[in-house]
């Protein structure tokens, strides 16, 4: 029983955190039709900034509080100036550009704060543990178990009930229309970009007490995102969300139940998926 | 004529001998390090490429090697054999280096060892523990000054046999030295005390180097009958996974635990008071395992200069240069196959204790270390009380059962 | 299609003349690094075969190439001793491998068909890195003695890396002159019309998936070829070399060259070596250069170096097109 539980815990909360990150890009991919390889190296950036701050002033939350903004921002200057020069031309050619952003910003961190992992605690009000039956469990790890569907929720609101967020949901279904009836489409781009940005480097920052931080991190979960994102559907939230449980969970009860076909779990899902339902578990009709 | 030909070529060869030494007296002697500077281990890099320095600093200031001067090149292998054998090809052939030293992954130095033989030049491993370098895979010019993973397990089997733990398991990186090092404990240990249960393969943790989340295995592992853990992570991977493991009360005493390379001072550095006291860890060596002159030096010089006290990849790479001049002052030599057959058989005093080269399989018959973790209020970390020191001959296995041909 | 080949038959025995020479005024390393720009090449050139030529961007390459080398290692661990056999075996067995894969990707389009490719790539990693009792696992399968190539009955030692330098240099040559026949031929119209109007090609009677298919095979097959001599050249077969970012270098050397021109991704090939030895000289983070680069080219010169030279060059001798 306790296995099970410790099970769907470690599973909910990476899944959480994949959750964050994969709402960015699949509200990128789905609003401006660019899929975003340098996304894992924002959730990255995200987790070394934090890093940076409680070295600096030695509080997690004023980290977790002033990073991701400044990584947004960044993202926005990428979209303005990168990106935005690119959209007529092939969707390769956008891939490779974010490609490239990726190499950059993954040896940038190198540079900047070296090759070696490392470690950032959990604020002292999340730092403990509780008891769950004969085991204990990490406290800060609930929390992220928690603050996913709070997330989630509060995205949804925003998207269901906001004139912003209506407005975004039109022009991810139909772009020309929207831009018939009024809407500024590139500003709107820059803002998707940038708010993506925002969630995949709080995704981050978030993720630096759950493990170490080191430049590889990115890597590592954009190719995770990726799957999260096609099996849900691309540009679909409730899809995302499934993904993320679903991955997260393959890769708990994966590892103590499959211990030798788990790395491939995710991949078969991701290429039956692509072959059956191209558009995703969540994603709407061609 | 014959003779007169002969006298030719033989002249021809002093004067290209003395034009050569000549030369050579100019020229620095040089030394390529191969470790990981990067990633999850790279601290252990950091650290080798200190106690090289350290050494090399002395030996330069005592004269350098046979006269000449001692230059390093670093490299960095990010622990993955095609780059390794890529960065020492580049080192023997760009950089022209006299030796390479270093090594950290196992499954590095199983494929850079055959590569040594082409390239004709000596190898000294310093912490890489794969047994078939010095055994199966053995070769002219692929030397060991560490303890490998037949010594160290033989040790930690010793003291498993004493413990109360009836069933095993492991948690050990997924690669060579991961799956040998339980291989091996299960050989050793079920010959010690035969009634042993060892978990099967799939009941087992072996989390890829690149993991960073260990909840999933902590989990599996405390589920499990197992009431004895051995633990072969190291650098990266063991400060996540006792961090990880502390927070969901792995260390409740509800069972034994062995960490093979727990004693690393760059782990216990990170870790600080999070790792846990009371537990068996084992080193290739530690730095208050003994007293004597020339390990105090070494502590005390190494301590002064970096502010942290020297981990066993820093003495491997300091005892590695050492061994290395010790060999050339042998041989009056630093031409590559006169050094190898000067490490031969070579036995020289170490901070860690005397080590001894076999001859017949390169590898040195040195002393091991496993302690107790324990609180020290005067010391920045986790230190060893009590210290159990085994002798290098008990701990070694023959070279018959090596299984080493290099002649 | 003889006149097709007529022009370049002087440029490609230049070109073959000068590799042939390189040994003699290059240093053993030098010799070195041109044996790696020569795999990689071919290696490139196969995935420029579906990018360039085809229109498909693949992430998955690295599989096939990977595939190759473990292929050609068994072959030289547990059948018979010789490196022909153990080409041959990653090439037949990549391209067996090509035609169940392609199979399932060829259905699919541009970024779909990107990440599908990066999926199965990344599924042959994981059988790579898991299978531990025929892979090595992790640790992959080294520890293998490179036998002598048997020349017409003699005996090449290929410890020589001036050997196996012309070992690869011949291999590579064949790869890139079978595959230069198949772009310049009527099927290679047929790729670069699936490439810009599959629609169109369809309506003319071809079977777009199928001539995809075929694509793919060779490209796959090809790059099991260049596995096999990367995996000789570095004495091991590793996961490594089946993982996607090492796809990525592939992409990374099309774009730097130019996907455009036959040669582009062999010149990229040998620019990446080239700007890495030079750039690692000063300083060990050349990724952040390379990244660089690669967001000014994609940016400013889509065409690549070699593409954006040769555009140079045209527009000079021809004078402005009207």
């Amino acid at each position: 029983m306790e296995g099970f539980l410790a099970n769907l815990l470690n599973g909910l909360s990476w899944g959480m955190l994949l959750f964050l990150i994969s709402i960015g890009l699949t509200t990128i991919f789905g609003v401006m039709g660019v899929l975003n390889f340098a996304h894992g190296s924002l959730f990255m950036l995200g987790a070394y900034l934090c890093m940076q701050f409680v070295r600096w002033v030695g509080s997690f939350w004023i980290g977790l509080l002033l990073g991701p903004p400044i990584v947004a921002v960044l993202s926005i200057l990428l979209e303005r100036f990168l990106l935005r020069p690119l959209y007529s031309r092939d969707v390769s050619f956008q891939l490779l550009l974010t490609f490239g952003v990726m190499l950059f910003l993954d040896d940038g961190v190198r540079l900047i704060w070296g090759a070696a992992y490392h470690v950032v605690n959990p604020p002292q009000i999340l730092a403990g543990v509780i008891q769950l039956f004969s085991q204990s469990y990490p406290v800060y790890r609930l929390f992220l178990v928690i603050l996913g569907p709070l997330v989630g929720i509060a995205l949804w609101a925003f998207f269901s009930f906001t004139r912003w967020g209506k407005i975004l949901r039109a022009a991810a279904m139909d772009r020309q229309m929207a831009e018939i009836v009024g809407v500024r489409v590139p500003m709107m781009y820059t803002a998707v970009f940038g708010f993506g940005a925002w969630l995949a480097a709080l995704g981050g920052a978030l993720a630096a007490p759950h493990q170490s931080v080191g430049p590889a991190m990115g890597e590592r979960i954009i190719i995770e995102s990726f799957i999260v994102v096609v099996i849900g559907g691309m540009g679909s939230f409730p899809g995302a969300f499934a993904g993320a449980l679903i991955l997260g969970m393959l890769n708990s009860f994966g590892t103590t139940f499959l211990p030798d076909v788990q790395m491939a779990l995710p991949y078969i899902l991701l290429a039956v998926i692509l072959l059956t339902r191209p558009r995703g578990l969540f994603g709407g009709e061609a | 004529m014959k003779r007169k030909s002969l006298a030719v070529v033989l002249a021809l060869g002093v004067g290209l001998l003395i034009a050569g030494s000549g030369f050579a007296a100019d020229k620095p002697v040089k030394i390529g390090f191969v470790y990981i500077m990067s990633g999850p281990f790279a601290t252990y890099g950091q650290f080798a490429k200190q106690g090289a320095e350290l050494a090399i600093d002395e030996i330069n200031k005592a004269g350098g090697i046979n006269g000449r001067k001692v230059e390093a090149i670093f490299e960095d292998d990010t622990g993955k054999p095609d780059v390794g054998i890529r960065v020492i090809r580049k080192l023997v052939y760009e950089n022209e280096v006299d030796i390479v030293m270093g090594i950290d992954s196992s499954g590095v130095a199983s494929a850079v060892a055959p590569v040594m033989k082409e390239l004709k030049t000596p190898l000294i491993i310093t912490h890489a523990a794969v047994p078939d370098v010095t055994g199966t895979n053995c070769n002219r010019y692929t030397f060991r000054v560490s303890l490998n993973i037949n010594q160290n397990i033989s040790m930690a089997s010793s003291i498993a046999a004493e413990m109360k733990a009836k069933t095993w398991t492991t948690a050990g990186p997924d690669y060579s030295f991961g799956h040998q090092s339980w291989e091996y404990f299960q050989k050793y240990l079920s010959k010690k005390k035969p009634d042993t249960v060892f978990l099967p393969r799939a009941d087992v943790a072996f989390p890829p180097s690149a993991t960073t989340d260990f909840s999933a295995y902590v989990t599996k592992i405390m589920n499990s009958k197992a009431d004895g853990v051995l633990i072969s992570l190291w650098g990266g991977n063991l400060i996540d996974f006792v961090r990880q493991a502390g927070d969901m009360g792995f260390f409740d005493g509800k069972r034994e635990i062995l960490m093979t390379l727990g004693a690393a001072t760059e782990v216990l550095y990170a870790l600080k008071e999070k790792m846990p006291e009371g537990i068996w860890v084992g080193t290739r060596y530690w730095f208050q395992a003994n007293n004597t002159p020339i390990n105090k030096a070494f502590v005390d010089a190494y301590l002064k200069r970096f502010n942290v006290y020297p981990s066993y990849n820093a003495h491997g790479a300091y005892g590695a240069v050492k061994t290395y001049a010790a060999a050339a002052g042998k041989a009056k030599s630093v031409e590559k196959e006169k050094i190898v057959d000067a490490l031969e058989g070579l036995s020289i005093e170490l901070p860690v204790g005397t080590i001894f080269i076999r001859p017949e399989d390169h590898q040195a018959v040195t002393d091991g270390v496993w302690g107790k973790t324990a609180a020290d209020p005067q010391m920045p970390i986790r230190i060893l009380k009590p210290i159990r020191a085994f002798a290098g001959k008990d701990i070694t296995p023959t070279v018959d059962e090596t299984g080493c041909k290099i002649k | 299609m003889n006149s097709l080949l007529r022009g370049h038959v002087l440029p490609a025995s230049l070109i073959l003349l000068a590799l042939m020479a390189a040994p003699l005024f290059l240093s053993m390393y030098g010799v070195i690094v041109l044996t790696e720009i020569l795999t990689m090449s071919l290696f490139a050139l196969s995935f420029n075969l579906l990018f360039g030529y085809t229109g498909l961007l693949s992430f998955g390459q690295a599989g096939f190439f990977g595939a190759g080398s473990y292929f050609a290692v068994l072959t030289l661990i547990h059948g018979p001793d010789s490196l022909w056999a153990a080409m041959a075996a990653a090439f037949i067995g990549s391209a067996v491998l090509a035609v169940v894969i392609g199979w399932f990707c060829v259905r699919l389009d541009e970024i779909y068909f990107a990440i599908l490719t990066l999926g199965f790539g990344m599924m042959l990693f994981t059988i790579a890195h898991n299978w531990r009792s025929v892979t090595g696992g992790s640790d992959g399968l080294g520890n293998f003695t490179l036998p002598e190539l048997n020349l017409f009955g003699w005996g090449v030692n290929l410890f020589n890396p001036i050997n196996f330098y012309f070992l690869v240099l011949l291999i590579t040559a064949l790869g890139a002159l079978l595959l230069f026949r198949v772009v310049n031929s009527p099927f290679g119209l047929l790729l670069r019309g699936t490439r810009e109007n599959s629609l169109r090609v369809s309506f003319v009677g071809a079977n777009v998936r199928a001539v995809r298919l075929f694509a793919f095979i060779l490209a796959g097959a090809l790059a099991g070829l260049a596995g096999a001599l990367f995996a000789f050249f570095n004495r091991i077969a590793s996961p490594e070399m089946l993982h996607w970012s090492f796809s990525g270098k592939a992409v990374l050397m099309t774009i730097l060259g130019g996907s455009g021109v036959y040669l582009g991704p062999a010149v990229g090939a040998a620019i990446f070596f080239v700007l890495e030895h030079v750039i690692t000289a000063y300083t060990t983070n050349w990724m952040i250069f390379l990244g660089g680069i690669l967001v000014v080219l994609v940016l400013a010169f889509p065409k690549g170096v070699l593409g954006s030279l040769l555009g140079l060059l045209t527009r000079r001798w021809k004078g402005p097109k009207p």
